[in-house]
């Protein structure tokens, strides 16, 4: 403002206020909620606290544990029971990883074979996947609408040889897990020879090509 | 050939037991305490040495029942690492701060209430 001489000034002090939105809606048709300018400063509505709002349930209770990654996305943090000596080892609290993980669950199964014919190696091999968080497991970018993630585990998958590695893995580090049972493929060996077995009511041809 | 060691660093050993591995942990604690003001005025923090020293009991109490050896074992090895990352001014100051975040940060902290977590869509 002081770059320019007073003579010349066409910006006024009054156009720089923010517009009403009573006045912004006015054409619109729609009812317009009253604008902060006009709502009173003392009434009993900021009196007494909204049922929805943080001051109407006090914090009775010390504050759950939280540290660095602590987010608005969190699920409820809990508290992990300590363990004794002959428990799983406590790996989870000197692995580093965030508290967040102590309170999610995971899956552990065998995923089902492709619908193609690239083949069954997917099939033999235990995984274990994290179960989606409620809040932040996915949203739109607002910019570009990319798909936004505000979980560090989608994605992350762990293989493992056997359902007890996986479910031992999974205690030790304070997961709270669920088995899948697997669906086995029902294979039925097929031989040339049982063409020329006898059968004593009508003959079967086993196409072996 | 003489491999000199890096300043602060502690040789790696195993407790012999529980009374073993609390003396370790008391000295850690004591070597903790005492570099305090020292943190203040190298990383420049904006808040007291208090303030640092509530947080160093505060990460000390969070282990406090720990019933497994080894597990105690590998957090004194940590603590020492990291208080020798911090004094040799290895670290800088975001990984200070990280620990200060839920004092820093409102959004990161989770509320041991129930309708709160309920309100915020915490599962």
């Amino acid at each position: 403002m002081s770059l320019f001489p007073a003579s010349r000034m066409v910006l006024t002090r009054q156009a720089l206020l923010p517009v009403p939105r009573s006045a912004l809606l006015r054409f619109k048709g729609t009812t317009s909620s009253p604008s902060p300018l006009e709502i009173p400063n003392h009434s009993v509505a900021t009196a007494t606290p909204a049922a929805n709002s943080v001051t109407a349930f006090p914090e009775t209770e010390p504050e759950a544990p939280s540290d660095f990654a602590t987010s608005a996305y969190s699920p409820t943090n809990v508290i992990p029971v300590q363990r004794g000596e002959n428990d799983a080892l406590d790996a989870a609290s000197i692995s580093g990883a965030p508290l967040d993980l102590q309170a999610r669950t995971v899956r552990i199964y065998k995923p089902s074979k492709a619908a193609t014919q690239s083949g069954n190696w997917n099939e033999r091999q235990w995984r274990m996947d994290w179960d989606v968080l409620s809040r932040g497991h996915r949203w739109e970018n607002p910019l570009m609408g990319w798909q936004s993630s505000g979980d560090s585990m989608q994605g992350t998958h762990i293989f493992f040889k056997s359902r007890e590695d996986a479910v031992a893995f999974a205690e030790k580090q304070g997961y709270k897990w669920l088995i899948q049972e697997p669906n086995e493929r029902a294979f039925r060996a097929k031989t040339y020879s049982a063409n020329f077995f006898h059968s004593p009511k009508e003959l079967k041809i086993i196409r072996t090509k | 050939m003489v491999i000199n060691p890096t300043n602060l660093a502690k040789t790696t050993r195993v407790s012999t037991g529980w009374p073993d591995a609390r003396s370790r942990v008391i000295r850690s604690y004591r070597d903790w305490q005492r570099a305090a003001p020292e943190i203040v005025k190298q990383y420049l923090l904006h808040f007291p040495p208090s303030a640092v020293r509530a947080k160093i009991r505060q990460e000390f109490e969070r282990h406090r029942y720990v019933q497994q050896l080894p597990v105690v074992d590998m957090l004194i090895t940590k603590s020492n690492m990291e208080l020798q990352e911090t004094m040799n001014y290895w670290k800088q100051i975001p990984h200070i701060m990280k620990y200060f975040r839920p004092e820093e940060d409102p959004r990161a902290r989770v509320s041991s209430n129930f309708m709160n977590n309920f309100l915020e869509g915490r599962n």
